[in-house]
C-alpha cells in the first residue's frame, strides 16, 4: 500500500524511476562511473566481484544502477541482469583499440537479445584523458552501432571517469528519452 | 579422491574399534550406583536440618570427583581394564580425517575466479565452480567474509566396489570373532548390536545419498597500490564431513593471513596437519536419546560419568602402553580432565606453535551444520511482523493462519512443504545469508527431520542458477538482489534486510488430495470438527477461535522467550516441541484419513496392550473429539504437503529403522501417557495404571516378553554355587544387558519428561496415590532414575516436597517390613 501511495505521488511530480545495467569489458571504468554517480568524487576501484548496484537521483529520475564484473569467464552471467532493463549502459575504455572487436562482439550479443529490445543504449567512450582515445564518431563507427543497434536508440557519449566528465550528460540524455515503465 | 571413503565417520570408526572391544555395554552406571543410593537411604535422618540436607546433596555430587580421583588412582594399579568400553566419537585410531582438504582461490583480475592450490590433492568436481563459490558476489566491498558450502560428492562406482568389499570383510570379521569365542559368543554379540544403536542411527544419512562435505571459507580483500588494479583477493577453505565446521574459524583466520604473507602451497599443508592432528579421541559416543537429553538441559555435568570413564580408559591404556615398555613416557605424564560443560568438548590445535583453543560440541543433532542462531533469524522476521503486519498471498501449504500467518510459520510451513525458499541479503556478508539458512534448516527439523541440509546452498550466486534450479525445493542464500526480480525461482522469498517474506505470485498450486476433501466444508472430518464441545471444557474451544493451529500463540511464547532471554537452548526445544507435535498430528491425521499412518509403527499391539502393560493408547492427547478434529483440519493444508517431502519419507524411513532395531519400546507410548496425566483429570483409576505401566516399562526392561520373568519383571535367578565359569558368564552378560536396556528406557522417560515442563514432577505426583501399590512403584521407579545418570540431575531438581513424600513412603516401607 505505501509503494502505491509513493508512485501515485511520483506520477503528480513527474518522477521516474529507471533501471539500468553497466556493462562492459573488464576495467574499462564501470565501477568507477558509478561511484562517480553516486558519490561525485573520484573512488579508486578494483576489480568487481560479482556486481554492484547502487540508486542514483538525478533530475527527478531515479536510476538503478547495475554494474556487473566484466571477466571474460564472468560474462555468460550478464544475461540473468537483463529483463526488466530500460537501459544498457555500455562502456569502452577508448584507448584499448586492441580489444575493440571483442567490445563489439559483446554488445551485439547483449543489445541483441530478445529481453533487452527496448532498452535504450548509451555507450560510454570512457577515458577521453588518455592520449591518442579514440572519439566518439571513431568509436561509433569502429563499433558498427548503425548496424547491430538499429534497432535501438542509441548515444555515444565522451566521458572520464575519474573526473565525471560526460556522466551526467549521459544520464540526461537516458532520463529525458525513458519511456516511464508501467 | 580415490581414497575417499564415502561412508559417515561413525560407521568406520565403529569398524575400526570392533575387534578389539567386544563384550562392552554402552553406559551402564554400575560404578554411580554406590553412592547415590547411599545418599537415598541417609537422607531421611538429615530431612528435618534443610541447610543439612541440601549440603547432603552436594556431597552426593562431590563425591563423584572424589570417586574420580579414587578410580584414576586404582587404574595406576590395575592395569588391565575389565569394565565395558565407552567408544569416542571420533577415535584417534580412525582413518577419517578431521578435514580432508583444503584450498586456496583468488580473483585474477583477467581471469576472474581462479584456483590457486588445493591440497593435499585437487577435490573432484568443477574447479570452477568452487573458485566462484569462494570469491562471493562483492567480495571487493569488504575486507573479510566468510562463507559457507557443501558439496555432494557423489559416490563413484570404484568407490561403491570398495564399500562392497569393506562390508564382507566387517562380516567376515564378526563370524570369526563369533567362532573365536565359542558358545558365549552368541550372547556378546547380542549385546555388541544392542550397543549398535548409534552407528545405525549415524548411518541413517546413508539413505539419502554420501555424506556431505562442509566447506568453510574465509576470504580477504587487501588494497595493495604495487599490484596492477590496487587489490589481491583471496580466498582459503576447509573441507571437513563435520558440521561443526565453525571451530576451525580461529585457524583459518591465522592461516590465509599466513598465506598472503607467503602464498605457497606449503601453508596449506601445515594448516592441514595442524587441525588433523586435532585430539577429540576423549570425547564419548552418546546415542540419539543421550544427545537430545544432553542438548534440552543446562546442567553442565549431565553425562560427566561418560567423559570420566573414557578417561579411565584411556589412562589403563595408557598403562597398559607403559608396562610393555613402549616409548611413549610423554602419555604417561599426560593430564585428562572431564570438561567443564559437557555439552562442549575442549580440544586445542598447535598451529604454527600457537595453541589455538577449539570448543567441540558433543550432542550435534541431525540439519545442524555450524554456529547459526535461530533467535537472530526469527527477530529478524518477527519484529517488521508484530510493528506492521503484511497480508501474504494465500496458499494452503504456507498461509496456515491466514494471510496475517506469522512469517516465521510461513517459513517453516515452506520448508516442511519443500518449497524453494531464498534468503536475500543485499549488500550484507555472504556469511549473514549463509547463517540464515542453516538456521532455517534447524527450525524445519527441529532435530528431528531430515533433508534439509542436504537441498541447503548456504551461499550461491548466479552462476549456479541453472544447477539450483534443477533441484525440487531448495533453500538457498544469495546477496544478489536480481534474485528478487525473478519470482519465477523462488517460492518464498525472504528478504534478510527488511525482514519481509514474500509468496511468489509464480507459486505453484497445491493440488487438492483426500485429506482436503475429507476435511473440507461437508466432508465427514469437518463435520466432526464443528461439534461444539462446549460440554467437554469449551473455554478452550473459544480461546482456540482465532488460532485453530495454536501457531500463534506458539509464535507468542517464542517471540517472549527471545525477550526474556532465555537462550537459543530454549527456543530450539520449543521448535523442537512443535516439529514432535506436528509429527504427531500428521499421525493422526493418516490415521482418520488413509487408516493407519506409518509414523505410528506398532500402534495395533500398543492400542491392544500386547505386553500386558495395563494401558492402551498412542499419539497425541486431545481433550475430545471435536477439538482433536479442529486441531487436524487446521493443519491439513501443510500435513498433506509435507507428505509428499523428503523430510517425510526420510522420517518413515528412520521410524522404520529404529523399530527394527528395537531402540523404542514396544507396546507403550510413555509421551502419550504421561501428556494424559498433564493435560487430562484421568481419575485415579485411570493414573494408577499409568504408573504402574511405566514401573513395568523400566522393571521389565531388557527381558523377552516371553519369558518367566516378563509379568513380574524381576532379576534372573543368579547361578548356583556350583556353576561353571560360562554360566557365571553368561549371568553376567545377561544382566549387563538388562542394565543397559534399563538404562534405555529410563531416558526414554526423560525424554518424555523434559526439564523444561516440570522433569519428574508429574511422575512424583505417584507418590500421593491413594493406593500403596502405585506409590511403592513410583518410589522403585524414582529410585531407578537417581541412580541413572541423567536421571539424577533430574531427581536433583525435583522439589523438596515430592522428595519428603518419597523418603516418608520408603521409610514408612521399611518400617512395615
Amino acid at each position: 500500500m505505501g509503494t502505491s501511495i509513493s508512485k501515485m505521488l511520483d506520477k503528480i511530480f513527474g518522477s521516474k524511476e529507471m533501471r539500468l545495467l553497466m556493462l562492459g569489458l573488464d576495467a574499462a571504468g564501470k565501477t568507477t562511473i558509478l561511484y562517480n554517480l553516486k558519490l561525485e568524487q573520484d573512488v579508486t576501484t578494483i576489480p568487481t566481484v560479482g556486481f554492484n548496484v547502487e540508486t542514483v537521483t538525478y533530475k527527478n529520475t531515479k536510476f538503478n544502477v547495475w554494474d556487473v564484473g566484466g571477466q571474460d569467464k564472468i560474462r555468460p552471467l550478464w544475461r540473468h541482469y537483463f529483463s526488466g532493463t530500460q537501459g544498457l549502459v555500455f562502456v569502452i575504455d577508448s584507448s584499448d583499440r586492441d580489444r575493440l572487436d571483442e567490445a563489439r562482439t559483446e554488445l551485439a550479443r547483449i543489445i541483441q537479445d530478445r529481453e533487452m529490445k527496448d532498452a535504450l543504449l548509451l555507450v560510454f567512450a570512457n577515458k577521453q584523458d588518455i592520449p591518442g582515445a579514440m572519439r566518439p564518431d571513431e568509436l561509433s563507427r569502429r563499433l558498427k552501432l548503425d548496424e547491430i543497434a538499429r534497432n535501438h536508440l542509441w548515444k555515444v557519449e565522451p566521458s572520464c571517469a575519474t573526473t565525471g566528465e560526460g556522466i551526467f550528460e549521459g544520464l540526461a540524455w537516458l532520463g529525458n528519452n525513458v519511456v516511464p515503465a508501467k | 579422491m580415490a581414497s575417499l571413503a564415502h561412508r559417515p565417520a561413525g560407521q568406520l570408526a565403529r569398524s575400526s574399534s570392533t575387534a578389539s572391544n567386544r563384550s562392552r555395554s554402552n553406559s551402564i552406571p554400575y560404578n554411580r550406583q554406590a553412592p547415590a543410593s547411599q545418599s537415598a537411604t541417609n537422607l531421611p535422618q538429615n530431612l528435618p536440618q534443610e541447610a543439612a540436607y541440601s549440603s547432603q546433596q552436594q556431597s552426593a555430587h562431590s563425591s563423584l570427583d572424589s570417586q574420580k580421583q579414587q578410580a584414576a588412582a586404582e587404574q595406576q594399579t590395575v592395569t588391565e581394564y575389565q569394565g565395558p568400553v565407552l567408544r569416542s566419537q571420533y577415535p584417534a585410531d580412525s582413518p577419517e580425517n578431521h578435514v580432508e582438504y583444503i584450498l586456496v582461490a583468488s580473483f585474477d583480475i583477467d581471469r576472474g575466479s581462479v584456483m590457486e592450490h588445493q591440497y593435499p590433492g585437487p577435490i573432484s568436481g568443477d574447479e570452477n565452480m568452487l573458485a566462484e563459490l569462494m570469491l562471493p558476489d562483492q567480495a571487493h566491498m569488504r575486507n573479510q567474509d566468510w562463507t559457507i558450502f557443501f558439496l555432494h560428492k557423489d559416490t563413484t562406482a570404484e568407490d561403491e566396489a570398495r564399500e562392497e568389499r569393506n562390508q564382507r570383510r566387517r562380516r567376515r570379521r564378526r563370524r570369526k570373532e563369533l567362532e573365536e569365542s565359542g558358545a558365549t559368543g552368541q550372547i556378546q554379540d547380542d549385546v555388541v548390536d544392542d550397543d549398535g544403536d548409534d552407528e545405525s542411527e549415524e548411518s541413517d544419512d546413508d539413505a539419502e545419498g554420501p555424506p556431505l562435505i562442509y566447506v568453510l571459507n574465509l576470504v580477504n580483500t587487501k588494497q595493495d597500490q604495487s599490484v596492477k588494479r590496487g587489490a589481491i583477493v583471496k580466498a582459503m577453505a576447509i573441507c571437513t564431513r563435520h558440521s561443526f565446521l565453525h571451530i576451525y574459524k580461529p585457524l583459518l583466520l591465522l592461516a590465509l593471513e599466513e598465506y598472503f604473507r607467503a602464498p605457497m602451497v606449503e601453508k596449506l599443508a601445515s594448516l592441514y596437519n595442524a587441525v588433523n592432528s586435532m585430539d577429540l579421541s576423549l570425547m564419548p559416543r552418546l546415542t540419539p536419546l543421550e544427545r537430545h537429553i544432553l542438548q534440552a538441559s543446562d546442567t553442565k555435568d549431565m553425562f560427566v560419568e561418560k567423559f570420566s570413564l573414557m578417561i579411565q580408559q584411556r589412562m589403563a591404556e595408557d598403562a597398559q602402553r607403559l608396562s610393555q615398555g613402549s616409548q611413549s613416557s610423554t602419555s604417561a605424564t599426560t593430564k585428562y580432565q572431564v570438561p567443564r560443560d559437557t555439552h562442549e568438548f575442549e580440544s586445542r590445535v598447535m598451529y604454527n606453535g600457537i595453541p589455538v583453543p577449539i570448543k567441540v560440541p558433543v550432542a550435534v543433532t541431525p540439519e545442524t551444520v555450524g554456529d547459526f542462531s535461530l533467535i537472530k533469524l526469527i527477530s529478524t522476521f518477527s519484529t517488521p511482523h508484530s510493528t506492521s503486519p503484511q497480508a501474504f498471498t494465500l496458499h494452503p501449504h504456507l498461509t496456515t493462519s491466514g494471510p496475517m500467518t506469522h512469517p516465521i510459520i510461513v517459513l517453516i510451513n515452506a520448508l516442511l512443504t519443500q518449497k524453494r525458499v531464498i534468503f536475500l541479503g543485499h549488500n550484507q556478508p555472504s556469511g549473514s545469508v549463509a547463517e540464515a539458512v542453516l538456521a532455517a534448516c534447524a527450525l524445519a527439523s527441529g532435530g528431528i527431520l531430515k533433508g534439509f541440509t542436504r537441498h541447503a546452498f548456504p551461499y550461491t550466486d548466479l552462476t549456479k542458477i541453472d544447477d539450483l534450479l534443477k533441484v525440487p525445493g531448495f533453500i538457498a542464500g544469495v546477496t544478489n538482489p536480481a534474485f528478487s526480480h525473478k519470482p519465477e525461482w523462488w517460492d518464498l522469498l525472504c528478504d534478510l534486510p527488511t525482514g519481509r517474506m514474500k509468496i511468489s505470485p509464480k507459486i505453484e498450486q497445491a493440488p487438492i488430495t483426500d485429506g482436503m476433501t475429507f476435511f473440507q466444508q461437508g466432508g465427514p472430518g469437518a463435520s466432526a470438527a464443528s461439534k461444539d464441545s462446549s460440554l467437554n471444557g469449551g473455554h478452550t474451544s473459544s480461546a482456540n477461535q482465532n488460532d485453530p493451529t495454536g501457531d500463534n500463540a506458539f509464535m507468542e511464547s517464542i517471540v517472549s522467550s527471545i525477550t526474556n532471554r532465555h537462550g537459543e537452548a530454549v527456543i530450539r526445544t520449543k521448535i523442537r516441541a512443535w516439529v514432535h507435535r506436528f509429527t504427531l498430528i500428521a499421525a493422526t491425521f493418516e490415521e482418520i484419513v488413509y487408516g493407519a499412518s506409518a509414523l505410528h509403527i506398532g500402534a495395533s499391539e500398543t492400542d491392544a496392550d500386547a505386553y500386558g502393560y495395563g494401558v492402551v493408547g498412542h499419539g497425541l492427547v486431545w481433550p475430545d473429539e471435536a477439538s482433536r478434529m479442529r486441531d487436524i483440519q487446521a493443519q491439513v493444508g501443510r500435513i498433506e504437503g509435507w507428505r509428499q517431502s523428503r523430510s517425510y519419507f526420510s522420517l518413515i524411513g528412520d521410524l522404520a529403522r529404529a523399530w527394527e532395531r528395537g531402540d523404542a519400546l514396544r507396546g507403550i507410548d510413555l509421551g502419550y501417557h504421561i501428556e494424559r496425566l498433564k493435560t487430562l483429570r484421568v481419575g485415579d483409576a485411570a493414573a494408577a495404571d499409568v504408573y504402574l505401566a511405566m514401573s513395568r516399562a523400566v522393571e521389565r526392561a531388557g527381558l523377552d516378553p516371553d519369558s518367566a520373568e516378563w509379568e513380574d519383571g524381576a532379576d534372573e535367578p543368579g547361578p548356583g554355587p556350583g556353576a561353571s565359569g560360562l554360566e557365571v558368564r553368561t549371568h553376567e552378560i545377561r544382566v549387563a544387558r538388562r542394565e543397559k536396556a534399563r538404562y534405555d528406557v529410563i531416558n526414554q522417560l526423560l525424554v518424555a519428561l523434559p526439564e523444561s515442563s516440570g522433569g519428574l514432577f508429574y511422575l512424583s505426583l505417584g507418590l500421593f496415590h491413594k493406593d500403596t501399590v502405585v506409590r511403592m512403584a513410583v518410589v522403585r521407579l524414582l529410585e531407578r532414575i537417581m541412580v541413572h545418570e541423567a536421571g539424577r540431575h533430574f531427581w536433583a531438581s525435583l522439589g523438596r516436597f515430592a522428595k519428603l513424600a518419597f523418603f516418608r513412603i520408603k521409610r514408612d516401607a521399611e518400617g512395615g517390613a
